[in-house]
């Protein structure tokens, strides 16, 4: 029980480590003593300890997540998550919403499903492609509007250091290439890993995968935005960032290149051609 | 996170944790256990959350650092101890007035568990 406590507790210091420098110095401590005498508390008390250590390690996780969105935005950070993924999420319904009348009003074969998926697709590479550029243009309508703040690009942290920011950025943006690269070398079976042992039955964890995967590049592409954001709402130039902007380009056009050719692939089905798929 | 203004109402983590500081210094551990108690054990809070919300009152001014020392009802080990301040006093009754005020209205309004009882 000792080695079990003793490594428990370094894997916790470790978690600690991941917070902000300045919130690790002041509170650190703090926070590794108070661990361990909820752990004192759980063994006293003979209370479930698996369950005590996830709870602990998931939420001291999500105060570390916490801290850094604090950092890369402070002080109303939370209110403009949530404005920009509410507006990128309208957005991007408005602009497929012509599509969606197209495939209703020109449908023929009244049999047939309407397609979901192919909309819920076309719907995340428009929310993709503005949430990571709607920042941008926010941004910039600040420093337009004469509302600039000399202090916005404060902070050094790895998400607000545009040199870590880019770093991160790129892992990002290449770590789902990891699945075709170990498929290539034979490690790993794509096929297998995303439309499971029977590939005539749909394999829910195989889709989540695909779904988590489309995740990383448009959290690249915001990371990469973040220094861009800060520096325009500093009253900085859109410029002064050009490895950041390439990289926000890079992805955006990516996902309107794969929006594109979604609605070239299936503009017969939106005319109401016959029998297209 | 503007908890200093006594206009803006506090999120209950600074609220309980104002409310825990209120009757002495405490330690982290002992602020958790304080908000159980207070709360009758329907508030438990998480390292992740007790801190973070620390750190934001410290920044604010609402509470301090006091010292490091032992508890003597636990180990020998020395722990850092935080302290309400002034302007954390002053948040808190803010914030029991705003309660109170609530529950003016309410009792006005006969909002209560008894008359809910009756519409159902």
């Amino acid at each position: 029980m000792m080695y079990e406590q003793e490594i428990v507790h370094i894997v916790y210091k470790k978690l600690l480590a991941l917070y902000p420098q300045t919130f690790k110095e002041q509170l650190g401590e703090s926070m590794e003593q108070t661990f361990r005498d909820l752990w004192n508390e759980k063994q006293q008390t003979k209370k479930e300890l698996f369950g005590f250590v996830l709870w602990t390690f998931i939420e001291t996780a999500i105060g570390i997540f916490r801290e850094y969105l604090l950092l890369i935005s402070p002080g109303d950070i939370m209110q403009t998550i949530l404005k920009t993924l509410g507006s990128s999420t309208l957005l991007s319904l408005l602009l497929i919403l012509p599509f969606m009348i197209m495939q209703v009003v020109n449908r023929r074969n009244f049999n047939e499903g309407f397609p979901f998926v192919l909309f819920f697709v076309m719907w995340l590479n428009l929310f993709a492609i503005s949430l990571i550029l709607l920042p941008i243009v926010r941004g910039r309508r600040t420093a337009d509007q004469g509302m600039a703040n000399p202090s916005a690009t404060q902070g050094n942290t790895l998400l607000t250091n545009p040199k870590s920011a880019v770093m991160i950025s790129i892992i990002l943006f290449l770590f789902p290439g990891i699945f075709p690269l170990l498929n290539s070398v034979g490690w790993l079976s794509m096929d297998r890993l995303f439309n499971g042992p029977n590939p005539e039955v749909a394999y829910l964890p195989g889709q989540i995968l695909s779904f988590s995967l489309i995740l990383f590049p448009i959290a690249a592409g915001i990371i990469a935005g973040g220094p861009i954001v800060r520096t325009l709402r500093a009253g900085g130039s859109l410029f002064a960032h050009p490895l950041h902007l390439i990289i926000v380009l890079v992805i955006s056009f990516l996902f309107a290149a794969g929006l594109v050719g979604l609605i070239v692939d299936q503009w017969p089905c939106f005319m109401g051609v016959p029998n297209c798929d | 996170m503007t908890v200093t203004s006594p206009n803006v109402p506090l999120t209950p983590a600074v609220f309980h944790i104002l409310l825990a500081l209120s009757s002495g210094e405490r330690h982290g551990y002992g602020i958790m256990k304080q908000v159980e108690t207070d709360s009758q054990g329907k508030v438990s809070m998480g390292p992740g959350t007790l801190y973070g919300s620390l750190k934001r009152m410290l920044d604010a001014g609402l509470v301090r650092e006091s010292d490091k020392r032992v508890d003597p009802e636990m180990d020998d080990e020395r722990r850092i101890y935080y302290q309400i301040t002034g302007v954390g006093v002053k948040a808190l009754e803010a914030e029991l007035e705003r309660y109170r005020r609530i529950v003016t209205i309410a009792q006005q309004r006969k909002l209560f568990p008894k008359s809910f009882a009756h519409d159902v």
